[in-house]
């Protein structure tokens, strides 16, 4: 290995680090130093030559050294594969193989890789996805761009439904329908801090088979209600939740309040501070409990605050996670409260006695942020996402992670189960759970159990 | 202001030296003429015609007893009132400014209005420039804040339909260039930006330039920090680069006019040079970066100080959130790593000269042990939100959105979403960002 020492950077700050270091340190320091940098124009009076292996071995170097090697130590790339080496090893068979499993994607009838999702139909949005919101038989789809996507969830090949155009304008970060609700209504905040909130119409005796079936034109989601951006007096909207009943509305705000509007009077009824007044700390992520009891929120401090609807006022501020919080949610028995967020940890807090009872962590030494965070409906499963573009579905009772999901290596910015429905969705497809993940990608990615055993 | 500390003051014949300067550094086979711009002298855009004119009417206004009247249009009609001194609480429009008006404020203003009018006129007839500073100290109890007479004086220029530099009044230069590249002035005198230390070259007015050579320069960095461009151009990262040689620039923080023009200058003059710009990822890194290329809003009436080529290089939310699979596996890459920018730090790069900055990386030791973006990257306050929702409904009203626009967007979004912003430290390595340069110039 040929390399050149053109000196340049010794002046540099960096230069100073090697002899600062402890010896242990030093050590990989300078394999890291070596791989990332590149060759300059070699200058053969200074050219050295170093065995990289010797290089490797040796636990430390003098330090003085330790200037030269972070100047010339340059990585030389790889030698471009010849034509003939090429063709050589295409008439061997060794070359790429063709692609031959192609098939025409029954959605859209572009052509396709076989058992591969379909690259035209899931390229939903023209911007990253940032929320997911099911209802039992479509998914809501929200993102940078300003439209809202609503697809149908009880067609094997997932057909867009619905596109709500121009319902943010500068993109939409939220979005939220009711959790064992009916579906009826949803809600969404865009970035310039407006909430919509958005209706079905309720399906009346006689066109019920219609909406069912999803032929309908009474299937369309309509705008209900706006919220404009200066009504939340100070503070940005930012994570919204709302109640099973579909009657309220929880929002938090970049100031640490969390308000509660009450959808059909079109009023606020109840506003939580968790700070001195307007200097609460971020609050990111809201849930409301299905019984419609508590209110819980996560906060850019790591603090967790769960609040009685009843009575008004905080029952528990939990702690445990001491960095930014993303994500709670309750358990459908309202027993539970899983909180997860930069910490990387997933963190259950009984909701009886306000205990901390458990931690779900990756074996990761380093867990990437989990972003989403939800349960199952039988509350036996947790699902997260993380920043990282992995998938995880968490055994609750047994505290590990059964099932880890890698499709993509961008960030997930949403991850949610779809309700269970009682009607097989096609062929092949049973009854069994499912789930959706989308994130930077762009795209929706659907799964389901497998059907194996 | 335009010193050289190299001592490269070279008046005579000029030409032949930058040929052998050309010949001596360059390998590049490239003649040295074909690197050099001309510039030729600018026209003074008939602004001594127009504020002859308007003595002319002053006078003959005098002459009959009329009542005197200016005519001042706010470029911030659209927006707040511009100061404190006159607030626009009163209910005739600020299209006129009289002598002796309906006010002692009013009178003051027309004064003082007047007094920027001379000056510039004064300037104009004798060819030297004269500065914003210079106008203030001129009569401080009579325009009391520097603010006052900057107002004024962009209205002004707005209200004339000519540039600032036109009046032949400017802003005390801010910017610093450095490499490898030569300006000759209108003055015969030539400086060479390729200055040894981290101090760089004060950019000289765009006006005074008669001449560049580019010698084999292929791209330009803009660079919002101050500190970074000190860095940058101490380890002479303009020649040593992968990229090939290539200019740096700073117009320390938001860039003013000056440093904007010189920018547009290089846009215009020299299509084949790739520019590029390293800001924060916050939103004022995208509020500047979007001024260099897009030029600010207030000052939307001076003409030449955009460059719509300028690419945004960093950093984006990938360069902080992409290390995480490779830190699991025991930090392999380290041009990624992680260094926390404390605001002491950075003074110290600024403003120290030599033997203070060999204690930075003992202070970083610690912290790269923990390498990750928490480190590095801090929440942003509702200031930076509010910030960011600006710029975005910016982006979204202009009439289309490109793919520039989409990428500003969905940083922008990201940002919000992650709620997170990382200063350029961020992806340095204990103060060296030249190998994240190195991989991310592509040329």
């Amino acid at each position: 290995m040929a390399l050149a020492a053109p000196a340049m950077r010794m002046a540099s700050s960096g230069a100073f680090l090697p002899r600062l270091l402890p010896p242990t340190i030093f050590s990989t320091a300078m394999i890291q130093l070596r791989v990332r940098q590149f060759s300059l124009p070699l200058f053969p009076s200074l050219t050295l030559a170093v065995p990289v292996g010797f290089q490797l071995g040796l636990p430390s170097l003098p330090s003085i050294l330790g200037d030269i090697w972070e100047s010339i130590l340059k990585a030389v790339p790889k030698k471009k594969t010849s034509h003939m080496k090429k063709r050589h090893r295409q008439m061997a068979g060794k070359a790429l193989k063709d692609v031959n499993s192609l098939c025409k994607c029954p959605a859209c009838g572009e052509v396709k890789r076989m058992h591969f999702l379909c690259p035209h139909c899931t390229t939903t949005h023209s911007a990253e996805i940032f929320s997911l919101a099911p209802t039992a038989t479509s998914l809501l789809s929200a993102s940078g761009s300003s439209s809202i996507h609503v697809h149908n969830t009880t067609d094997p090949t997932f057909p867009l439904q619905q596109t709500i155009p121009a319902a943010h304008k500068l993109g939409c970060h939220h979005v939220c329908t009711a959790r064992g609700g009916l579906g009826h209504v949803a809600a969404s905040v865009g970035f310039g801090g407006e909430i919509k909130v958005w209706t079905l119409p309720k399906p009346t005796d006689d066109d019920a088979d219609t909406a069912n079936n999803n032929n309908g034109n009474n299937n369309e989601w309509r705008l209900d209600w706006e919220l404009g951006p200066t009504k939340t007096n100070g503070g940005d909207v930012w994570a919204i939740a709302l109640s099973s009943d579909e009657g309220y509305l929880a929002c938090t705000t970049s100031d640490g309040r969390i308000h509660v509007w009450d959808i059909a009077a079109r009023d606020k009824i109840q506003s939580y501070e968790t700070g001195a007044r307007g200097g609460g700390s971020f609050a990111m992520a809201v849930d409301l409990s299905r019984d419609g009891r508590l209110t819980a929120s996560g906060h850019e401090s790591g603090a967790v605050y769960v609040f009685n609807n009843d009575a008004g006022r905080m029952v528990y501020s939990l702690s445990g996670l001491a960095k930014p919080v993303r994500a709670v949610a309750f358990s459908p028995g309202c027993k539970r409260l899983a909180a997860a967020g930069n910490a990387g940890v997933i963190a259950i807090y009984d909701m009886e006695h306000g205990e901390h009872v458990g931690n779900l962590t990756a074996p990761s030494s380093r867990p990437a942020w989990i972003t989403s965070l939800d349960w199952n409906d039988t509350g036996e499963y947790l699902l997260t996402g993380s920043l990282d573009g992995k998938v995880r579905v968490w055994d609750v009772a047994r505290g590990v992670c059964v099932a880890t999901h890698s499709e993509t290596d961008t960030a997930l910015w949403s991850v949610r189960w779809l309700p269970k429905t009682e009607r097989a969705l096609g062929p092949g497809m049973g009854k069994s759970e499912m789930f959706c993940a989308a994130g930077a990608s762009r795209s929706l990615a659907f799964y389901r159990e497998a059907t194996g055993s | 202001m335009f010193s050289t500390s190299g001592g490269q003051q070279r008046s005579a014949n000029h030409a032949q030296t930058l040929d052998s300067i050309s010949s001596r550094r360059s390998p590049s086979p490239h003649t040295a003429a074909s690197n050099v711009i001309q510039f030729p002298s600018g026209t003074q855009n008939g602004a001594i015609s127009r504020i002859e004119d308007l003595f002319e009417s002053i006078v003959d206004a005098i002459s009959s007893g009329d009542e005197l009247a200016i005519p001042y249009q706010s470029t911030r009609s659209s927006q707040n009132g511009p100061s404190a001194v006159h607030p626009r609480s009163d209910a005739r429009p600020m299209d006129v400014v009289r002598f002796p008006g309906r006010t002692v404020q009013e009178a003051k203003r027309f004064e003082a209005l007047f007094r920027i009018i001379e000056m510039s006129h004064e300037a104009l007839l004798s060819g030297n420039l004269i500065t914003k500073r210079n106008i203030y100290y001129q009569n401080t109890t009579l325009f009391k804040s520097q603010s006052v007479v900057d107002d004024m004086v962009d209205n002004l220029a707005f209200t004339l339909g000519v540039g600032r530099e036109d009046l032949n009044i400017v802003a005390a230069a801010k910017g610093l260039i450095s490499g490898p590249v030569d300006l000759v002035l209108r003055d015969g005198s030539t400086h060479s930006c390729d200055v040894p230390g981290d101090t760089g070259m004060m950019l000289p007015s765009t006006t005074s330039i008669r001449q560049i050579n580019f010698r084999n320069t292929r791209w330009l960095l803009v660079i919002e920090k101050e500190a970074t461009f000190r860095t940058l151009a101490a380890s002479q990262y303009s020649k040593s680069s992968r990229a090939g040689h290539g200019i740096l620039l700073t117009a320390k923080g938001f860039p003013d006019l000056a440093t904007r023009r010189f920018l547009s200058v290089l846009h215009t003059a020299r299509p084949e040079l790739d520019l590029f710009a390293l800001v924060d990822f916050d939103p004022h890194g995208v509020a500047i970066m979007r001024t260099y290329k897009h030029g600010s809003q207030r000052l939307n009436h001076e003409e030449n100080a955009t460059a719509p080529r300028l690419r945004w290089l960093g950093i984006h939310s990938d360069d902080i959130l992409s290390n995480w699979p490779k830190n699991s596996q025991g930090n392999s890459d380290s041009s990624q790593s992680q260094a926390s920018q404390d605001p002491d730090s950075q003074v110290s790069v600024a403003y120290s000269f030599d033997g203070s900055q060999s204690q930075r990386p003992a202070k970083r030791i610690r912290i790269s042990k923990t390498q990750g973006p928490s480190e590095s990257i801090s929440p942003l306050t509702q200031i930076d939100r509010k910030r960011a929702v600006e710029i975005m409904t910016e982006i979204s009203s202009a009439e289309h959105i490109d793919s520039e626009g989409d990428d500003q967007m969905r940083e922008l979004q990201r940002m919000l979403m992650l709620n997170i912003k990382a200063e350029i430290q961020a992806v340095d390595n204990y103060g060296d960002i030249a190998d994240w340069l190195d991989g991310k110039l592509d040329i």
